[in-house]
């Protein structure tokens, strides 16, 4: 029994009703790549509501936005969005192979919340929902301040403060 | 930005910044008229306010908040409208700045005062600008 193999030892332990992690402390090498972190997951979170935001404003500009100033506008506040995903997008790290990402090495997109569900496929998106969309975004990105990491945090309240002057612009 | 240690010296270099808003408005007002005078007199009117919110939350913890400069040096010579509108921007730039700063603090009630706060001086900053940042308050490397 002492000169057991490695591999021999979880039927040993399975023999023994113990499964691998009760023997060991630590990382359970046998149980897979760990979970995602709770910061990747809301990092991932944003990411998507921030890819959402950034699919309605290029229906809006690809439809009709009303005047050339509008679409001036909306292509600025595009670029804006645009600016906002590179940067949340250059603090994700995910360890390879890590749990809870899709095989592309992609964000999930939002299930609902600011920027709301899969992308947007109306022929229109009007004004009114870019605001609401972006007074949500703020206020989600202020929700989830408490949670993250200080450096952090002070990007996500940049980025409210960006979307309420968006709103602003907008009308609202 | 990130580097700041406690809510004190946060919420002291929001003072400062709110103090330094208040004596440049003062000097932007002189150059303003009409409904961008108002809004400058509006503006100063809410520094004030949120200086004094600022000195109870410093003296509650025990600190004594830092006064006034008799004095500020201007990022430029004002002397006209147009100055002085470039003016009232950057002054809610540095609010902006200063109240990102309380973002970073651990008291996760701060952090969200600092949040509506920075929101608040962006959105002034970008009326007087008459455009929007991505990220106000921050000054970001180019993401890969």
């Amino acid at each position: 029994m002492l000169a057991a193999s490695a591999a021999a030892l979880p039927l040993l332990l399975g023999a023994a009703g113990c499964r691998s992690s009760d023997a060991f402390t630590g990382p359970d090498p046998l149980a897979g790549p760990p979970p995602l972190g709770h910061d990747v997951l809301t990092l991932q979170a944003v990411i998507a509501a921030e890819e959402n935001m950034i699919d309605l404003y290029r229906v809006a500009i690809s439809g009709d936005p009303g005047n050339q100033r509008t679409a001036r506008t909306l292509r600025s506040l595009l670029g804006q969005h645009e600016q906002h995903l590179a940067q949340l997008k250059a603090r994700l790290i995910v360890p390879p192979g890590a749990r809870g990402v899709r095989g592309d090495g992609q964000s999930p997109r939002a299930p609902g919340g600011s920027g709301g569900g899969r992308p947007p496929r109306a022929s229109t998106v009007s004004i009114s929902r870019l605001r609401a969309a972006e007074r949500a975004s703020a206020a989600d990105l202020v929700r989830r301040l408490a949670t993250v990491p200080p450096a952090l945090a002070q990007l996500f309240a940049s980025i409210a403060a960006s979307d309420a002057t968006h709103v602003t612009v907008l009308g609202g | 930005m990130a580097g700041v240690k406690g809510p004190v010296p946060a919420l002291q270099a929001a003072l400062a910044a709110e103090n330094a808003a208040i004596f440049g408005y003062g000097v932007a007002g002189a150059h303003l008229t009409g409904s961008s005078q108002a809004a400058a007199e509006q503006a100063w009117t809410g520094h004030n306010q949120a200086r004094d919110g600022l000195a109870a939350m410093i003296s509650a913890r025990g600190a004594v908040p830092t006064a006034a400069q008799p004095f500020y040096r201007l990022p430029f010579r004002v002397h006209d409208a147009s100055s002085a509108t470039r003016l009232a921007a950057y002054l809610e730039d540095g609010v902006t700045r200063a109240y990102l700063g309380l973002v970073a603090v651990g008291d996760q009630r701060l952090r969200r005062f600092g949040a509506m706060a920075t929101q608040d001086a962006a959105q002034r900053a970008a009326s007087w600008r008459g455009s929007t940042q991505a990220f106000p308050g921050l000054s970001l490397p180019s993401a890969p």
